[in-house]
Order: structure tokens, then sequence, then C-alpha cells
């Protein structure tokens, strides 16, 4: 088994090398950070820029290919991911950025996950009942509304909470009040005044789908002819369904887990954005405005790992729960 | 919920309820005294789109304690809802009215949770499908100790795994204590309805349903589940429901059988009734429908022509009255009602026949002359001796070894799986060969090899006079191709439903290059080749009966007038009825057309009845092969004897009395081959053996041999005629040797 | 098999249809007529081609156009001159809205017939190879999936100083960028299917009866995965247009001076308690456009699934769902 999964990390190992190589010559093609540079005032001059330029190892004038390489050595002989045209190491940026962006979306991860596999067994449960209706049609709705807008609607009526109440009690963008100065409680409220808004908007866009999944996989295992077998041992069909089918309905759903979480990341682009906490997805969107190719190629690297590891997770998961797949 | 999925109204209900107050008062006084189990006018029924389906109409019967009833019907018939109706097992929609009292306390009505305290616990069941009917995540043994929990429980954790292992054994499963942490994909789908049954034994159940428990096993595993159920129903003294389309499955163990047609009994009886003084036609046809292993004598079968009525429409006469030859105006008038005929009645159940005409049908009627069954075919090579008939195909020393590999990147090789290993046989003009073996003995992959037809193959394979060997081309390929056409076992999945009959008979044609109008006129002679009629070829194939698809099958292998036709199991995904017709067409277009079939079958009564040449096959190789009389009367290799013991024939009074040889365990592995006789492992002759003897058998490979003259071998009744020439050849060292007392089992029923 | 064609009702009614010689149909009409039954699913094509055809040609209906400033009416409600207000910059909101729209449509489209045929071309191609080639064709398909599209979208779209940017409207830039990261699911499920179908006995007769490689993909595989195909068509319809509205809502998709459904709601948004037309309008167009593609979709899935007409409970799932 752990064999297994060592030969499926080398196999994502090699495929984030790839990944990771393409998105640099797409950045260090696509992306003129010496134009930018050209229009700041007052206008240097092209030798003054490629001389600053050259300083932090992204001289416009090498080849893409001569960049390459040397952007590779760094990263193999010293684990330095480079420098962004401004000046600022990559690496140090990099760890608060993640810090940020696992903090905003841990918590909304864990509650999606729960909420969205405990309603897809009710609605199972209830199936063809209104509550089930109305779960479902909810789900299928999220589908088809755009995350952003979704948490731009939510943080809308965010505001309109704090304009009825009349006091600022939820805070619809960033992470904390800068220069807040009180004891650990006042800390305590401030965190959750920050946190409550985007959380709850990225949950509540982010089960539709579990539920959807959940209350599918346990529908095609209800009437299984292992369910009759237990019922005819004498469990009610409630405890058939519990004990038997709810288990075997957790395998397809936890291999859909493990492979979403990278995508709840993925939507951090825009739940980052508009809630203006400056994780890993806004820093990369504003590395391209800024043209940085170094930090463009970073996230991009980091969202290839974090889709690895998702990957890996799911086999692991699968083999937790299914018998079939441990024996191998 | 169930008022608007069910559509009854608020009147019909009540209605119900009152029928059900009724029957069960009724019940109580007609139940004979000590039954277990007895039901009174169950009926059932469905909703779906088309209609109210009434699936069960009016079924009565006592089951008395440790007495074996056998419900026999064609799917659809009924039998599986009356089983899970008993259970309580019907999804809430459906619609179950009459009574049914198990000890006397009225089942029908009780709630999920009540019911609970009887499943599993006074009534128990076994499924058909083995390979579902367990929960993958749970180990064998969680699954049986849950069945002791739910009844037990103050049972202890050490008791009820004592009982477990207790029970693991009784059904005959090797190391229990081990396997009870195996979980069911680690055991084979034998094992798996032992598992099923000890499930089901668990709390001494007074009445044990098992519903086709044996239609999705191999014929040596049937004849060990059977064992196992026979052993299982000794020592709880239950009482059994056993429901199958089989008769002869049914005809050793039950001692009261109940013929359901279109969901109602049509016939029942005691066994001896049923097989031998059968009162209604259905159950003569069935009877005839269904070849014996057992008789040389070749007769045709008897085909039930038209398909099973549905349950939308309520019947207003006999529903057989459609099928039915003896069928007149006064059947259509009103469903005859199931009276008394008067058998020997030494049975519970009374004989009782829905036949108006039950008086005229009896012991002595012949069902073939009622039935107008076709006279046996005659092909015009049946004259010519074999020898002087060409051979339409040849393989020689044919082998299909598959690596298998492990490791990740560096792919070693650790063992081999010889699924085909150094076959040779013939076949000649005219003939049928078959290939008998259970599953995995690679008879599948040997027709493969043959439809493969290419030159690196390990072997030599010469269809129509064009080998393998020397030319592989597309053109050669093509010419093959003309010579040899495959009827496909499934009948739905052989054809692609998105083409039209028409389009479905044209494609071998167009392929071969015929012009349009030909093709037209090709494909009318066709559909009446088969017996479809031709104005149907606008049709989509999901809208024929399994009998019918499978004659578009049929009539596709034969489009480009093929030499030589490959039958892979063509009947056993059809109802016994069905299959009869089939069976028939095949004999007669082999006669007619003079085609020679290679065919693949589990099933050697159908075997026996079709061919005139057979070829055993067990891990690979041919043990044993000649023509199917000599070999299956005078059978010289021990899997043979095992093979032919295993089947059940329907006869009452001959399967009491057999002698039935129960092969120990599964299939090995083709990796785990041993060196010397592949069946050596199994073996009810090697068993029996002095080690100074079987020493051969564990480092020599048999070869095939011809057979001596059968009068030489000794323990042998020199019957047979002693000097016939015979090709009949065996692989073993010591045929016809004593066997091993351990694995044979004879019932001496009382 | 028998017990489970005994309590399967179904099986009991086909047998019906069969015995009563009932009317011969095709499947593609059985198809047509389960589709036209679902009344969601037909709403949902009606608003579809309505939005549509108003979108092409709906700015005729008008005398305004997305260019031209009202400068007598800057911000203002909806009113008769202006059936759905002005922009603050005093540009008609129909003559943006039925503009954007066409946009949105056109990426919808474009994205969603292309990238499903890519995916059936290079699922097929797996499938039919298999062996290595379906190896190396996995592993770029893998790769692909593991980008992160918005990265590359919006390297791609962001104005730095490429030669291609400059003479490629941004609407088709998005375009592009949305295809090739579009087809990868689909692929992997018309290779998995293709797979399946190709283990199948007709597939296997047709083989036998020796019909050329080509012909059988084309007689029978292509056709037994068309349903797949036209689900996965709507379903990728409407994942382009959100997409689409996503990145523009953002910033870093449809860039001004074109617009898109997504530009016209992300623009709005600074402004939605002074300007709430110019927020709500567009929002409303696109859940019309989605959710009638959604509603299309499910009725699509109803009519294709060929269990679907069997048991009673079917009506209440297209209940359920709508």
């Amino acid at each position: 088994m752990l064999r297994y999964l060592a030969k499926r990390a080398v196999t994502y190992v090699v495929m984030i090398f790839l990944t990771t190589s393409a998105g640099y010559f797409l950045a260090v093609t696509s992306l003129q950070p010496a134009l930018l540079e050209q229009e700041r005032i007052p206008r240097p001059t092209p030798e003054q820029v490629a001389n600053s330029f050259r300083l932090k190892g992204l001289d416009p004038a090498l080849s893409p290919w001569e960049r390459y390489v040397d952007w590779l050595t760094g990263i193999v002989t010293r684990w330095d991911w480079g420098r962004s045209p401004n000046g600022a190491y990559i690496n140090a940026e990099f760890t608060d950025r993640v810090w940020i962006s696992t903090r905003l979306f841990l918590a909304s991860i864990i509650l999606t996950l729960i909420i969205g596999v405990a309603l897809g067994v009710y609605t199972a449960a209830r199936q063809y009942k209104f509550s089930d209706r109305a779960i479902t049609s909810y789900s299928y709705l999220v589908y088809i509304v755009p995350a952003p807008i979704a948490y731009f609607l939510v943080q809308l009526w965010a505001i309109n909470i704090n304009e009825t109440v009349g006091d600022r009690i939820l805070f619809v963008t960033g992470i904390s009040t800068p220069g807040l100065e009180g004891d650990g409680w006042v800390q305590f409220l401030d965190m959750l005044a920050h946190y409550a808004v985007p959380t709850f908007a990225i949950t509540i866009v982010g089960w539709g789908a579990y539920q959807i999944a959940q209350r599918q996989y346990l529908l095609d295992n209800v009437n299984a002819d292992f369910v009759r077998t237990a019922r005819a041992k004498g469990l009610t069909r409630n405890q058939a369904i519990t004990r038997h089918a709810l288990r075997v309905s957790f395998i397809p759903v936890a291999q859909s887990i493990a492979f979403t979480i990278p995508a709840i990341f993925a939507g951090g682009f825009f739940a980052e954005k508009i809630f203006a906490w400056h994780g890993v997805g806004s820093w990369s969107i504003d590395a391209i405005a800024l043209q940085d190719v170094n930090a463009a190629t970073a996230t991009l690297a980091y969202g290839s790992v974090i889709f690895a590891i998702g990957a890996i997770l799911a086999d692991f998961a699968t083999t937790l729960v299914d018998p079939r797949v441990r024996m191998q | 919920m169930s008022s608007d999925t069910t559509g009854l109204g608020t009147a019909e209900r009540l209605n119900t309820t009152e029928r059900l107050h009724a029957a069960g008062l009724h019940s109580a006084d007609s139940a004979p005294a000590g039954a277990v189990l007895s039901v009174r006018d169950l009926n059932v029924r469905f909703n779906t789109e088309n209609g109210v389906v009434h699936a069960v109409r009016g079924i009565d019967f006592d089951l008395m304690p440790g007495k074996t009833l056998g419900i026999v019907g064609e799917s659809g018939s009924g039998k599986s809802v009356t089983s899970m109706a008993i259970m309580g097992l019907l999804p809430e929609t459906a619609d179950i009215s009459g009574s049914v009292r198990l000890h006397g306390t009225e089942l029908l009505g009780l709630s999920d949770k009540a019911m609970c305290r009887h499943r599993g616990n006074e009534m128990a069941m076994v499924f058909q499908d083995p390979l579902s009917s367990l929960t993958p995540v749970y180990t064998v043994g969680a699954q049986i100790i849950e069945a002791l929990t739910v009844h037990n429980p103050g049972m202890s954790k050490q008791a009820k795994e004592a009982r477990a292992v207790e029970l693991l054994a009784m059904v005959g499963i090797p190391s229990p204590k081990d396997r009870l942490k195996a979980f069911p994909h680690e055991f084979s789908g034998g094992m798996r309805q032992r598992v099923m049954i000890a499930i089901a034994i668990a709390n001494n159940p007074r009445v044990l349903i098992a519903d086709e428990p044996t239609t999705a096993l191999d014929v040596t595993i049937q004849a060990q589940v059977l064992e196992v159920l026979h052993t299982a129903q000794e020592e709880t003294g239950a009482a059994v429901v056993m429901i199958t389309h089989d008769l002869g499955v049914v005809a050793g163990m039950a001692d009261d059988i109940m013929v359901m047609y279109a969901g109602r009994p049509v016939e029942t009886g005691s066994v001896d009734d049923i097989y031998y003084n059968p009162r209604m036609p259905y159950t003569m046809g069935l009877l005839g429908a269904v070849p014996r292993v057992d008789t040389a004598e070749k007769t045709s079968l008897v085909p039930i022509e038209g398909i099973p009525p549905n349950l939308i429409n309520a019947p207003t006469g006999c529903s057989f009255a459609p099928r039915c030859p003896l069928a007149t105006e006064e059947c259509l008038d009103g469903e005859p009602a199931l009276l008394a005929v008067g058998g020997a009645g030494d049975g519970t159940l009374e004989h009782r026949a829905a036949c108006i005409k039950s008086e005229e049908l009896g012991a002595g009627v012949d069902v073939h002359r009622i039935f107008s069954a076709p006279e046996v075919p005659v092909s015009r090579f049946d004259a010519v001796p074999r020898a002087d008939r060409k051979a339409v195909l040849e393989l020689t020393d044919v082998r299909k070894h598959f690596p298998l590999l492990k490791g990740s990147l560096i792919k070693r090789r650790i063992g081999t799986v010889k699924a085909v290993d150094g076959l040779s046989f013939d076949i000649r003009e005219g003939e049928c060969f078959s290939i008998v073996g259970e599953s995995g003995c690679g008879k599948t992959t040997t027709l493969l090899e043959i439809m493969e037809f290419h030159r690196d193959q390990d072997g030599e394979v010469t269809i129509g006079g064009l080998s393998n060997k020397a030319a592989s081309d597309a053109k050669t390929k093509a010419a093959m191709r003309r010579e040899l056409q495959m009827v496909f076992q499934d009948p739905t999945g052989a054809l692609d439903p998105r083409f039209t009959v028409f389009e479905v008979l044209a494609e071998p044609l167009e392929n071969s290059g015929m012009a349009k109008p030909a093709i037209r006129k090709r494909i009318m002679e066709l559909m009446e080749l088969v017996g479809l009629q031709p104005d149907h070829v606008n049709r989509f194939p999901n809208q024929f009966s399994g009998g019918q698809r499978q004659r578009i099958g049929i009539a596709r292998a034969l489009a480009v007038n093929p030499k030589l036709v490959v039958l892979d199991e063509p009947v056993s995904a059809l109802d016994v009825s069905v299959q009869a017709g089939v069976i028939n067409l095949l004999d007669q277009l082999r006669a007619e057309l003079g085609l020679s079939y290679l065919m693949v079958a589990h099933d050697l009564s159908v075997v026996r009845h079709i061919s005139n040449r057979v070829a055993v096959m067990y891990l690979g190789k041919i043990v044993e092969i000649g023509d199917v009389d000599e070999v299956f009367d005078r059978p010289r290799h021990p899997y043979t004897r095992a093979l032919l013991s295993a089947i059940p024939v329907p006869d009452p009074r001959l399967e009491r009395t057999r002698e039935r040889i129960i092969l120990q365990g599964d299939l090995p592995s083709p990796l785990d081959a041993p060196q010397g006789c592949n069946f050596a492992t199994r073996c009810p002759v090697f068993a029996a053996l002095p080690p100074a003897k079987q020493e051969k058998c564990l480092t020599i490979e048999p070869v095939l041999e011809n057979a001596a003259h059968p009068g030489a071998a000794p323990g042998r009744p020199a019957g047979g005629p002693p000097s016939a020439p015979t090709d009949q050849q065996f692989a073993c060292f010591y045929p016809d040797g004593d066997l091993d007392a351990d694995m044979l089992v004879v019932h001496e029923t009382t | 098999m028998t017990n489970l064609n005994a309590i399967d009702p179904a099986a009991v009614a086909e047998e019906a249809k069969i015995e009563d010689g009932d009317v011969v149909i095709a499947k593609s009409r059985i198809i047509l007529r389960r589709f036209l039954r679902n009344k969601t699913a037909v709403a949902g094509l009606v608003i579809f081609i309505l939005l549509t055809l108003l979108s092409f040609f709906g700015g005729a209906l008008s005398s305004w156009d997305k260019e031209t400033i009202d400068p007598f009416n800057i911000g203002t409600e909806p009113s008769a001159e202006h059936l759905l207000g002005t922009s603050q910059a005093g540009i008609d909101l129909y003559a943006l809205t039925v503009e954007g729209t066409r946009v949105s449509i056109l990426i919808g489209l474009v994205v969603g017939l292309v990238s499903v045929l890519i995916a059936a071309v290079y699922g097929c191609t797996m499938a039919y190879f298999g062996g290595k080639v379906d190896k190396i064709m996995l592993f770029i398909l893998e790769a692909l999936i593991m980008m992160p599209a918005l990265l590359v979208v919006a390297v791609a779209t962001s104005g730095g100083g490429d030669g291609l940017k400059k003479s490629l409207p941004s609407w088709l830039l998005l375009i592009i960028v949305l295809l090739v990261f579009s087809w990868m699911g689909t692929a992997r499920l018309i290779r998995s299917l293709s797979m399946s179908l190709m283990q199948r006995d007709f597939v296997k007769a047709a083989q036998y009866m020796g019909v050329p490689a080509r012909r059988i993909v084309w007689r029978h595989l292509v056709p037994n995965i068309g349903s797949l195909l036209v689900l996965d068509i709507t379903r990728g319809v409407t994942g382009a247009i959100l997409s689409e509205v996503a990145f523009s809502f953002i910033g870093i998709g449809i860039k001004v001076p074109d617009v898109s459904l997504g530009v016209l709601i992300g623009q709005a948004t600074s402004q939605v308690s002074t300007f709430p037309w110019m927020f709500w309008v567009p929002l409303t167009v696109m859940f019309l456009l989605t959710g009638s593609l959604a509603m299309m979709n499910d009725g699509l899935r109803d009519a294709f699934d060929p269990s679907s007409s069997s048991i009673g409970s079917a009506k209440k799932r297209k209940k359920a769902t709508a």
C-alpha cells in the first residue's frame, strides 16, 4: 500500500515539475515587467531598468531558456524561488500568503464537508419529501451561480445587516482590524467578526456539490442486494441503510472529497479577491497584473502541489474505506 | 407517500384491509395443525407508468416442519415476488393482500420493526446472487455476528464468535477461524453463497427460503451448495421453500412442488405427482423443454411458443391459453380454478391443476405430440462416416499464456497463467463439437483464440483450409470470416441497441460487398429461416423478447453463409421454455444447411442434446474428448465423472438414489497449476489412491490417450460393445478408479 | 436474473409492449417525446432560444447603441427613453446588455461545442489505441487538469506586450484559453465509456464480421456515446458562461472596451446602492441564461436515461431537481 502511494507521489512530482516549467515559460514569454517599469515617474532609462532587473535575477536580455535554467538552479540548489520586480523575495512573501489562505479555507472546508455529507444523507433518507426537494433544488441553484457573484451577494447581505443594526458587527473585507488593541477576548471577537462572512459565503456555496453527490451515492445503494440481505437478517430498513448502504456510499464520496479540496482552494482566488484577504490566490492575480514572473510561477506550483496532495489523499481515503483496494 | 404512488383509491384500500381480515380468519380455520408457514390468497400489485401490475395472484400453501416446497416458474412468473412478500422485503409501494401466517402469527400488515423480530430469526432467506449479496466493506465474520446480535442482544462476544466459527464450519468453509476476518471479495462465488447460508441459519430458523440459490454458480459448485443446504436443513430441522427455474434442482430436494405461471399457481402437488403425472399443459411443456443429461435417446425438445402475458390487464381466460396447443374456445372463458385432480396424495399439497382439460392429461399423454415438437432433423452428413468428412476447423497445439506481472516501474514476471495449454482438436463438416468445463477452465479463451486468427499465435488454427500460419493478412482474414461466424451468450448485449434488425442483418452483408437489392432479399430469407416475421425488420432489438433476440443473433451469424458457427453459451441467458425453441432451431439449421458448430456451454444437458462430440476442459487442457454419448455414458476421467454426477436430473426417483461426487473446493487458480496432473488437488480417485500410486499423479503429467476397450477396464460391467472402435480419449493414469468415500454422497430419502 | 426480472415491473411492462405490438418508434423519437413531456426542459429551451434571438437581433429594437453617450441621461433609472436605464457614463443599458449577452452566449456556445468535440476525438483516440498511446495521452490530460486554469487565463489575457494579444479581441482570447482547460473531464469520461463499449458483444460481433475499425468507431461507438455528448454540450455551455462571468467579474476575463455579462456585473458592483439596475439587470439575464440551460440539461438527462420512464417515481425526480 505504502509502495503504491509512493509510486503515485513520484508520478505527481514529475507532473508538478512539468506543469510548473510550462507555467514558467508561459509567464516568462508573456509577462514583460520591464514595460511596466518604464512607465514609472520619473521615467527610468532602459539601461537603469535592465540593471536593476539584472540585480534581481530578472534580466530581460537573457533568452527564456537561460532564465529558466537560472531559475531552476536557484530552486534546486538553494530553494530560492527568485525575487519580484520590486525586489521582494518570493520565499518570504509566500509563507505569509499560504498561512492566510489556509486560515481562510480550513474552517470552510471542514464545515462544507460536514454539512454537505450530512445533508446528503438526510435528503436521501427523505427522498422526494419536501425537505429533500427544497435542499436539492438549492444545491442545483448554487450550481448556476458563479462563485464570485455568490460571494458578492453574501457581502451585500452582510452590509445590509450592518446597516440594519446600525453598527459594524460584521467585517466584509480584511483579515483583522489593523492596530486593534485589547486583550485576548477583544482580539477573538475581532477575528470572529472578520471570519464570519467569508466562511459563511464559501460554505453555503460549497456544500451543494457534496450534498448532491452523497445523496446520489446513497440512493444508488439503498436498494442494493446487500441491504436486502441485512434486512433479511432482521435489521429494519433504516438500520440496514445506516449500517450497510451508508458505509458503502462513502467510498466514492471519500474519493471526490479529497479531489475537490484543491477545487476549493482554486475557487479561493475569487474569495480572496472579494473579501480582500491577501492570500496566495489574490497574490497570483496581483502578480500577473504587476508582470511578476517568479511570483506567478510560484503560485502555479503551489496550485499543482495542492492538487497532487488532494489526489494522493483521495487514494488514501479510498483505501481506508474500501477493503477491496486495501488488498493490493 | 403510498397513496399517490399506488394510485389506489381509499375505498379500494379499505377493501384490501377487509380482505386481509377475511383471509386471515379463513386461514385460521383451514390451516393444518402444525404448519410452520401458511399462505392464503396472497396477492401483490405494483404500480408502474403503464398501469397496475398484478404480479402475484392468489397463492395458497402450507409448509410442514422439515419439509421442502419447490416453487418452479420462469422469470416474471411471480415466484420471487412471492418469497419477498412473505419476508416483508417488498418496497412500501407494493400492495400486498391475503394472509401469511408463521406459527399462526399473521405477518402481513406488520410494521417493518415488528417484522424484524421474525426475519432472520424464525424465518431466513438465501438470495440468488452471492457476489452482490454481502456488504463489501465488512468482514464475513462481522456479517454473521450481526445476524446473531440482532436477535440475541444478550449474547457475549466470545459466544457469538464461537457460534460464527461453528456456522462457517457447518457450511464447509476450511479454517473457519481465520476466515472470519476475511472480506467477501476474498471469497469465490460458491464460498460467498455458503456464507449467505451460514447467515441464514445462524438463529436456527423454522423456515428457510432459498431464491435461486445456485443459479449463478457452476454445476460442481451448485452440487456443493445444494449439499450444504441439505446439511443445513438437517441440522436446523427447518422447512425450506426452494425457488427455482431448474426442474432438476428441486427434483431431488423437494417434497412438494408448486408450478407458477403469470403470477398464479397453475399446478401443485407432491413431487412425484408433478414429475410423473402432470395435469396441466404448462407443466408438461416445462418438463419436455429441458434436455436430459442421462439419456442418449434423441428427441426434439418441447418448444412453448410465445411469451408469458403481461400482468397489467386482468386475464379473462386461462393465462396460458395463447401458448397452449390444446387451447379451445372454452379456455378463454374465465380463468380456470386450481382444482383437485386426485393424484397419489402423498404430499402436503393436494395435487391440483388449473386447467379445464386436466382430466384428459396425465402420465400416459405424449407431450411431444401435444406440443407438436418437430421431427428430429437429419443432416446429410449424418450418414457419412466422420473420417470421410472434411475438417472445417483444426486446432494444433494452441496455447495462450498470460504473463503475470508485478512491480511498479520495472515489471517482473512472477508467473504464467496458462489459460489455454496445448489444445488440439478438429471439427468435421456437419457436426457439433462442444467444450465443457467450469468457468475459468479456458473454454472462452479458446473461442477468442480461434476468432483472433493471427500469425503470431502460439499454435496453428486452420479454418476451412486457411491456416493462420500460412497467411493472416486482411484478405485471408476476410475469407476466414466468411467461413466462421459467432453467436454470443447475451442476446441483448450482442445487438447494437441503436440498430434496427434490418441494419443488424445488413452489416455483415454490406461488409461482404453485396448489392443493395440482394441484401434486402437475403434479409427476408434470413428472417424466415430463423422463424421471425419478415415484416419486423424495422423494429429495434428492445422490442423483441430474449428468445427472439437470440434468433436475430443467429440470423446475423448465418448471413454470409458460414460453414462453421461458434456458439458461446447460446441459450444460457434464456428461459427454459424459450431455450427449447432456440435449441430446436439450431438443430434444424445444422441439418438443413449442413453447418458445423463449435459450442461452449456450462449446461451439460444442453450439450448432450445438441452435440455430436464433446471435449471436457480443466485448467486449460482437454482431459477427455470423444463422441458425446460415449463420454457421457462411459466417462473415464474422474473430472468428467464428477461433472456429470453433479448435474441434477428432472427425475425425482432417480435423484433421490443417485450417487453424487462432490468435488472439494473451487477451481484452483491457473497460476498454482501443480506439476503433475492438474486435477490431483480435487480428484476423488487420487484421494483414494495409496501414496505409492499418488506419486505418479503428482510428478508426471498425463496425456490424452485413446480409451482402451471399455470392457477391459476393471470394476466396470462389460456391457458396452467391447470391440467397437472408439475415438474417446482421456488424460488420466487411473481411469475408472475407486472414489474417495468422503467425496461421495447418496441421499436415501424415505 | 430471473428474480430481478420478477420484481421489476418495468420488465413486465416492457414485455407487455412487445406483446401488444406497440407502435414501432425510433429511439430518437422516443427521446424527443420524453424531452417534450418534461415541461421544465421545454421552458428552458424556449427561454434560451428567446435570449439568443434577443442578443442577436435585439439591438435593432432600440435606437441606442453601446457606444453612443446620451448626455441628457447619465445614470438614470429605467424610463421610456432608456428601457433599462443608463450607465453612469450615459450609455444605454439595454444596448449594453444585448451586446454583453451576445458575447456571453457566443463564448458559451463555442466553448461548449468545441470542447466536447476535442474531448470526443481525444477520448475516442485514447480508447481506440489503448496501450502506450493511452498512457501518454492520459498523462498529458492529467497534467492539464493540474494546471490552475485561472492563472493561465490571467496570464494569457493580461495586457502584456505580446503581439498576439494586441491582434486578438479579449473575448476570442478567453474562448481559446477556456477551450484549452475545459475538455479534460469530458475526455476522460468518453475514454472510459468507449473502453467499456469496446468490450460489448455487439462491437466484438462487428469485429468478428471483419468490419473495418473506422467503420466500427463511426457506426457503433459514436452513436452510443451520443447521449453523453449532447448532455456534455449543455453542461459545457453552462460552464463556459459561468467561467466567463466569474473571470470577467474579478477583472481578468473580458476586458473593456469589450462587454459581456460578467463585465457589466463586475463594473456595477461598486455602485450597487447608487445604480442598482446596473447590477441587477445583467445578473438577471445571466440567471435566465444559466438557469434555462440547467433546466434543459435536466430534461435531456431524463430523456436519455433508459430507466427514467420505467419507474413511477421518475416524474417526481424531475420536480425534485428542477
